[in-house]
């Protein structure tokens, strides 16, 4: 192993660059990311420390990306290699159609974002799941579940802590926006609304 | 002795008064003894020959009998032997009884006129008169029977003992309890009754039990003890006994004698009728009618012989006749006492008649009392008078105060008294004034009129089933009988009590009618603001449904707006696109206030700066010459910091600016603003002098959408916004207007609110939670 990893050729620039965007890494990969040695990344994949995967039907371990970043940041490591790195995936939670369609062309004209939408709580919950979104605007009234509802779900899971929430809705009243904001709703927007404004919110929202 | 002792120790009395009558003296051997041959020998002369020769009395009084019955024979030549066969077995026995019995009682010879004389009261126990009557029904019962010949069920010589010891009863009562006796004679003659029931009421028994206790106890025959015990019952109704008509017999005999008013029985009552008796007993009239004749002679004859009696014949009869115009006076007295009462009755009844008759229920109480005092003037005389009602649970009691003749002069309601006077609990009819001389007058005294001497003055209770309704208060020393004047106080009491009743529902029913009226108003106001909740419910409902469009509406048209090239007229149109929307959207959250009030967030506000800023911005949005209309200003001093939701009342004033602009202004809009005399409201008032409005206008002029101009209008919303603004406030929007001069709009704005603010919210957050998720779910 010590000598497999030293036979790997040192990454330069270029490779970082995309390694970066990658969402499995291997020992080697890590260690060039985290600027440590192999041998400290396996100790600690090994401690359990940094958790991840053996590829199945053989002994080679893997590391997802989240875990990866988790690791960084328990350790101090600066992250923004890997955070400026990706696009800003938003989820998009409305049961009406053209609403969702509206905010995919205004989101999506901008490079920085990568949108998922959902039409229902429980899509939602599924694709909080699968996609891991950075932000998530949430209609109020859904179907299903309302959207204090999700925002509680979501704010439940330690894992999800840092994503941000946004509500849009065409509701007005002030009891029902002090309630979402106390079920873990970082901002609340009204429909209809001023798409600079709402723009300018989500910027703010996810430091980009 | 009073007749109201209870049951238990009235039977132990009773049992007392028996054991009396049981120890009284017995019967001398020889009248019992006498009495025994009678029923079982009636041949033992020679026994009833020694029994008189044992007693030497007896003997002399024998022998002296047959002399005198038979005259011309020589005493002494004269036996006890010889006076037993001359005079017969029945004569001997019933001369012997006659002594003896009068003997145990103490009344012998000797001491006859004494007792006579003795009695202390007018009315005592006649016991000459009583042993004369008791004798004269002896001898009617023989010579009624000896009439009738035919008849083996009236032995003459049993009829005789019969009618002799009937009353024995009275005697043993009177000797027992001499003073309840004179009471029980006294009590039948004043009410000419039948002197039993006395008996019974005053002693407990009647004179035939004791009388058959003691002939039970003297062991005298069945017959006897029957008679005593049963006569003066109805004929019709005696066991079918043997001895029955003998029973009958003495009933009659005893008749006859109290209709001949022959001696003193005790007994007024005038019992069953004589000739339906005599009917029912198959006893012929004329024959009783001969017997009844006879009487007065043979009872001379017989006292003499028995040296009992020393009467003559005239004296008796005369004696008789003064007795029965004796009786005749006393029933005259009864009458008059009885018609005396019947006349008072009749006037107290004329009294409830007239009083009854005025009475009407639509009068009050204190018209009640005027008409109780008026009649009670009439009815007792010209005096002092007064009424006090006490009031029911803590109410004043009223107290009207009259003249001399009834007329009423003051009428004044008082507090009650404390302590607590409770009139019901005061006992008897009347009360008298040391019953509640600690209480009622004292604090009466302060409030009555005239100085009038308190310890004349007497109370009357004016009561009706549950207690005393009224207090009649007068000076008069004497009014009629309680129980006769219970019918007129009950009458008045009850008339009191009615009208009493009838106001409390008269009042309870007024009370009832403002509170529907109340409730009318109430309902209107609640269906007002619930139609404008329901309005409410429906926007928020319809909110989301119509943001959502909206927001795809404004966002595409801004879209368009930044695709579109800078300035033309296609993005410009874009824009407008963007603002319509959010117009609409804002009409939609307008709306929205009616189910969820706004709350005020009272802060310390600069009344000038906000009403200037808001005047400042009005003037930038408005058009042509509505931009050169005048908009002054006037803030009082006390008015320039106040404590006010400043967003919210600049809102309102806005809107009523706008109102005002829109009713087309002649020269000026003015604001002013004041704080009012106790600092406890914000009054603003923006008016101009437009077109006005007239009544309909006026009326809808805060309902929501409601707008008088047929084209060009508003949204409609401006003043039922303002008004929900001012009631965040606890305020409200008041409107004054005369058409074609201009219309006044005021906002009063309650500064000492903070109390009516929480409670606006608290209502409003408990309808939120009611249904948290609005209403379009």
């Amino acid at each position: 192993m010590v000598a497999n990893g030293n036979g790997k050729p040192g990454t330069n620039g270029d490779s970082l660059t995309e390694l970066v965007k990658k969402n499995v890494f291997t020992t080697g990969e890590a260690a060039d990311i985290c600027k440590v040695s192999q041998q400290t990344i396996i100790r600690c994949f090994d401690s359990g420390r940094l958790r991840g995967f053996r590829v199945p039907g053989s002994k080679f371990r893997r590391i997802p990306r989240d875990e990866l970043i988790r690791f960084m940041r328990d350790n101090n490591i600066p992250t923004d290699i890997l955070d400026s790195s990706r696009k800003k995936r938003i989820l998009i939670v409305d049961d009406d159609e053209q609403i969702v369609e509206l905010f995919v062309d205004v989101l999506s004209r901008d490079e920085r974002f990568e949108v998922a939408t959902a039409r229902t709580g429980y899509d939602a919950g599924i694709l909080t799941e699968q996609f891991r979104p950075d932000l998530m605007i949430l209609d109020y009234m859904l179907p299903d579940i309302n959207g204090n509802m999700v925002c509680k779900t979501v704010r439940k899971n330690p894992d999800f802590a840092s994503m941000r929430i946004v509500i849009v809705s065409g509701v007005v009243k002030q009891n029902e926006i002090d309630d979402l904001l106390g079920a873990g709703a970082d901002e609340f927007v009204k429909k209809p609304f001023n798409i600079e404004k709402l723009m300018a919110k989500v910027v703010e929202l996810l430091e980009v | 002795m009073n007749n109201t002792a209870i049951d238990a120790t009235r039977s132990r009395r009773i049992e007392l008064i028996l054991r009396q009558v049981d120890s009284l003296p017995t019967l001398p051997a020889i009248a019992a003894r006498l009495l025994a041959l009678t029923t079982s020998d009636e041949g033992s002369a020679q026994e009833v020959i020694e029994l008189v020769k044992a007693d030497p009395t007896l003997t002399a009084r024998i022998l002296s009998l047959c002399h005198k019955a038979y005259v011309g024979v020589r005493a002494e030549t004269i036996t006890v032997d010889r006076a037993v066969v001359l005079l017969g077995f029945n004569a001997i026995r019933n001369a012997v009884l006659s002594v003896k019995v009068f003997e145990a009682f103490g009344l012998s010879e000797v001491n006859q006129e004494e007792a006579g004389e003795q009695g202390n009261g007018p009315y005592t126990f006649d016991r000459p008169g009583f042993w004369c009557h008791s004798l004269a029904v002896a001898i009617t019962c023989e010579l009624i029977a000896q009439a009738h010949p035919g008849r083996t069920d009236l032995p003459p010589g049993d009829a005789f003992v019969c009618g002799l010891l009937h009353d024995i009863g009275k005697l043993a009562l009177d000797l027992v309890l001499p003073k309840s006796f004179a009471r029980v004679i006294e009590l039948a003659q004043i009410n000419q009754g039948n002197i039993a029931e006395f008996e019974r009421r005053v002693i407990g028994i009647d004179h035939h039990t004791a009388g058959k206790r003691l002939a039970e106890h003297w062991q005298l025959p069945h017959v006897l003890q029957d008679c005593i015990w049963l006569h003066g019952s109805s004929y019709e109704l005696l066991p079918r006994l043997e001895h029955r008509p003998l029973i009958g017999l003495v009933s009659l005999a005893d008749l006859i004698v109290r209709r001949q008013h022959l001696g003193f029985s005790g007994n007024l009552a005038t019992g069953q009728d004589q000739a339906s008796l005599i009917e029912a007993m198959r006893l012929d009239p004329e024959k009783v009618e001969r017997a009844t004749r006879q009487i007065f002679d043979e009872l001379e004859r017989r006292g003499e012989m028995l040296g009992l009696k020393d009467q003559p014949s005239a004296e008796l009869y005369l004696k008789s006749i003064q007795r029965a115009n004796e009786a005749l006076g006393q029933l005259n007295a009864a009458m008059d006492r009885r018609s005396r009462a019947a006349a008072r009755q009749a006037r107290l009844l004329r009294a409830i008649a007239t009083f009854q008759a005025w009475a009407t229920p639509a009068g009050g109480v204190q018209d009640v009392l005027n008409r109780v005092a008026s009649v009670a003037a009439e009815l007792f005389g010209t005096g002092y008078y007064a009424l006090l009602y006490p009031g029911v649970d803590g109410e004043p009691w009223l107290l009207c105060q009259y003249s001399q003749q009834g007329e009423p002069l003051e009428a004044q309601y008082l507090d009650p008294p404390v302590p607590r006077i409770d009139l019901s609990t005061t006992e008897g009819e009347e009360i008298t004034l040391a019953k509640s001389a600690g209480m009622l007058l004292p604090w009466l005294a302060d409030h009555l009129l005239s100085a009038h001497d308190l310890r004349q003055v007497r109370l009357l209770r004016l009561g009706c089933g549950w207690g005393t309704v009224a207090v009649l208060l007068h000076d008069r020393p004497s009014l009629p009988p309680a129980e006769e004047l219970e019918a007129l106080t009950l009458s008045w009491g009850s008339a009191v009590a009615a009208v009493a009743q009838h106001e409390g529902a008269r009042r309870l029913g007024e009370g009832l009618a403002e509170a529907n009226r109340q409730l009318a108003e109430a309902q209107q106001r609640l269906l007002q603001s619930e139609t404008m909740a329901r309005l409410g419910e429906m926007a928020a409902g319809a909110a989301h449904e119509m943001n959502n469009p909206l927001a795809v509406i404004s966002g595409r048209s801004q879209l368009l707006a930044q695709a579109l090239a800078a300035g033309s007229d296609n993005q410009k149109a874009a824009q407008k696109i963007v603002e319509q929307t959010h117009r609409l959207s804002d009409l939609i959250s307008c709306l929205r206030m009616f189910a969820d009030p706004p709350r005020a967030e009272r802060k310390a506000t600069n009344l000038q700066a906000l009403l200037d800023e808001v005047i400042h911005q009005l003037r930038q949005e408005q058009q042509g010459e509505l931009r050169e209309t005048l908009m002054s200003v006037k803030v009082d001093r006390q008015a320039t910091s106040v404590w006010i939701d400043g967003p919210k009342i600049a809102a309102a004033v806005r809107e009523l600016l706008l109102n005002a602009l829109q009713a087309g202004p002649k020269s000026s809009v003015h604001i002013g603003a004041r704080v009012g005399m106790q600092s406890d409201t914000l009054t603003i008032q923006v008016s101009d002098d437009g077109e006005g409005m007239d009544a309909h206008v006026l009326a809808h002029a805060l309902d929501p959408f409601f707008s008088s101009k047929a084209a060009g209008r508003r949204t409609g919303m401006g003043l039922p916004r303002a008004q929900q603004l001012a009631k965040a406030h606890g305020g409200d929007v008041r409107l004054t207007s005369v058409p074609g001069r201009g219309t006044v709009a005021t906002l009063l704005i309650p500064l000492a609110a903070a109390a009516s603010d929480d409670l606006a919210a608290g209502s409003a957050g408990a309808r939120g939670n009611d249904n948290p998720r609005g209403g379009a779910l």
